[in-house]
């Protein structure tokens, strides 16, 4: 619960900043302009420090434009204005929601009838649940929605068993390589540097073989098995982040807890995985993500049927001709929890990724 | 000084899991797993590319870890593979690919990092956490959407761009270097992120008084960025550079997304090339040969960077 709830706190205190900018924003500038006039501050540092601050709002603008892009034409509709032969426009001109009702398709959680016998007689209670419609994609002409849900929840079947296997693994290894000294450690903890950046292509590299391994015990099209593959490819990465997040709790903190008699378990449980709550978050998300967004290798192993997100997302492309509003509708659906997430994690992301931790 | 004989005599009460070395046991699981999944395909894969292993005679009859009727061929895969003249253009491309991209990747990475850092700009840490979105977008995802910009097709976004500077309109992904050019500025763009991130706490490390100093000294802007800021994020920057060049080297998604290493192979990334030989024309003992030959190029490099860049320091301190 406490990271629920610290979670939470970071979110809103986050939305709490965002919001504050734009006023913080104001009151800078009228404090600027207040200066001017006093003739503290000359009109060129007020210039170089707009101009400096619109660059780099455009720069940024310039970099993310490819997400607005898609954005727009996934509300553009299948006659958008985003691809007119006319040529782009900022907003389409006949905005439609459409292409994400064909994502979703149906929103219904149907009716059901729950019988229960009652004990020592011949009487039966039959409860009627009453079909509730969230959605009903006919409503607004779609016949044939997208296999979104089914990818789904096949995403989910991967992802979820990812997760708890890789952080079987992770956290005490981690915890490990954070606390104590053992022979091998500086290898394991080099080699696991190393392969963060190295893994997904020797991933691929390797896939030939694992795709003949897979087939012969019948293990390929097995979402478990992947997941099992997946948590294997998160374990460097994974470890090597939480263990710099480790590093920055003081040790004086399980010193003071050995002195008060607590047994060692009682240390890491109660102290250290507490401390580290940031780390675990981040740890968390980016495993999850591994089963969430890898595409080769599931596109190798799954079929049809067991496809998840990614493999979905690509199948929509033909050769030829891509349906883009509904692509980038069916994308968006799928990325912008995913972006959303990182963006609130992201302070912690930074932190590890910073390289900080190399020295520890 | 009592407090410490205390935590002794209690470290050496500890039950032995607790002990020092045993804590190997924590990290064998991870390991174990990792090597599972990595290193034992590695040593199957070697096994599949002495053997002409086709989907028919390497699934035929044989239980787990066997090669089927496949039969041992020695090294002819290798000789088939290195006599090919599109194994080298293909290896020729992704050295190319690694150079160009880098460059670009850096490049981008310290210009927006420095944009970002410039302490005349205001709501840079909000700017910043706007900035580092596409890495937490699935790869596919962003692929596929730089594809749909460098779309052939007059719609496309780099194609609309052409024609409001003047220019005609290209079919990016029908030509070779058109094609190779768009994979440099989607890879740029995937990798900027990082590039980034380590840049920018890289330049937060950078001392003020430095700079101070500098000005003091008169030094102009560019004057300052070569001989204060860049030799303090050298470091990070390189050993940044060496992990993304990997990347680079390993790329498969931007190639395999965007026209499959085409126009005609041409573009084929080596585990592209390994990767289509393989699964599409059924040649899994040569596919095999090929993704070893580039794991070895790959890592040669990785060694080559460790010892003369001596990336291991930070880590051997530890």
């Amino acid at each position: 619960m406490s990271l629920v709830s610290l979670v939470a706190e970071k979110i809103a205190d986050d939305v709490r900043k965002v919001a504050n900018t734009p006023r913080e924003l104001a009151v800078e500038a009228r404090y600027a302009v207040g200066a001017y006039r006093r003739g503290e501050l000359s009109a060129v540092q007020i210039g170089r420090t707009a101009g400096a601050t619109g660059f780099a709002v455009l720069v940024v603008a310039l970099l993310l434009f490819p997400i607005y892009w898609i954005a727009m034409s996934a509300i553009s509709g299948t006659g958008g204005s985003v691809y007119a032969a006319g040529g782009f426009s900022f907003f389409p001109e006949n905005p439609s929601l459409q292409p994400f009702v064909w994502v979703l398709g149906d929103l219904i959680v149907p009716g059901l009838t729950i019988s229960v016998n009652v004990p020592f007689s011949d009487l039966a209670l039959v409860f009627d649940t009453p079909e509730i419609a969230f959605l009903d994609a006919s409503d607004y002409g779609v016949d044939n929605p997208s296999n979104f849900k089914q990818y789904f929840v096949n995403s989910v079947i991967v992802s979820v068993p990812t997760l708890v296997l890789a952080m079987c693994v992770i956290v005490p290894a981690a915890y490990a390589l954070s606390r104590r000294e053992f022979i091998m450690r500086r290898k394991v903890l080099f080699g696991y540097v190393l392969f963060t950046q190295v893994g997904g292509g020797l991933g691929i590299a390797s896939l030939i073989a694992l795709y003949a391994m897979f087939v012969q015990v019948g293990l390929n099209n097995n979402r478990l098995a992947l997941a099992a593959y997946y948590a294997a490819t998160a374990v460097p990465f994974n470890t090597w982040l939480l263990k710099t997040y480790m590093d920055g709790i003081p040790v004086s903190y399980e010193e003071a807890a050995l002195v008060d008699g607590a047994p060692p378990w009682r240390v890491v449980t109660e102290i250290i995985l507490p401390l580290s709550a940031a780390g675990l978050a981040t740890v968390t998300i980016f495993t999850f993500l591994t089963g969430w967004m890898e595409f080769v290798v599931a596109q190798t192993m799954l079929s049809a049927d067991k496809f998840t997100l990614p493999v979905g997302l690509f199948a929509l492309i033909d050769e030829y001709s891509i349906p883009w509003a509904r692509f980038s509708a069916f994308a968006l659906t799928f990325a912008s929890p995913v972006m959303l997430v990182y963006l609130f994690a992201q302070r912690y992301i930074e932190g590890g990724l910073s390289f900080s931790g190399m020295e520890g | 000084m009592s407090t410490t004989s205390r935590i002794a005599d209690r470290a050496a009460a500890l039950p032995a899991i607790e002990r020092e070395d045993v804590s190997l046991l924590l990290v064998l699981p991870g390991l174990f797993l990792f090597a599972a999944f990595m290193f034992f395909p590695m040593l199957y894969l070697l096994g599949i590319s002495f053997t002409n292993a086709r989907p028919s005679n390497l699934f035929a009859g044989g239980s787990f870890l066997t090669f089927g009727e496949a039969t041992f061929v020695g090294l002819e895969n290798y000789a088939t593979v290195l006599a090919d003249g599109a194994f080298w253009n293909s290896l020729g491309s992704t050295w190319l690919f690694v150079a160009t991209s880098l460059v670009l990747k850096i490049g981008l990475g310290l210009g927006v990092a420095l944009v970002v850092t410039n302490r005349r700009v205001r709501g840079a840490r909000f700017l910043r956490s706007l900035l580092i979105i596409p890495m937490g977008l699935p790869a596919i995802f962003t692929i596929t959407i730089w594809r749909g910009i460098f779309s052939s097709a007059q719609f496309g976004l780099a194609n609309q761009l052409l024609n409001w500077l003047g220019a005609g309109t290209v079919a990016w992904l029908n030509e070779r270097w058109a094609a190779f050019f768009a994979y440099n500025i989607t890879e740029m763009w995937l990798a900027y992120p990082f590039m980034v991130i380590i840049t920018v706490s890289a330049l937060q490390d950078v001392p003020r008084e430095l700079h101070e100093a500098a000005m003091v000294d008169g030094a102009g802007y560019f004057a300052r960025f070569f001989h204060v800021t860049l030799p303090s994020v050298k470091r990070p920057v390189l050993f940044a550079s060496i992990l993304t060049a990997a990347a680079s080297f390993q790329q498969f998604l931007i190639p395999y997304a965007f026209n499959e290493g085409g126009p005609a192979r041409l573009n084929e990334l080596i585990i592209v090339y390994g990767y289509r030989e393989a699964f599409q024309f059924s040649q899994y003992g040569q596919g095999a040969a090929i993704m070893l030959v580039a794991v070895a190029f790959i890592g040669a490099f990785m060694w080559l960077n460790v010892k003369k860049g001596r990336l291991a320091d930070g880590v051997d301190e530890a």
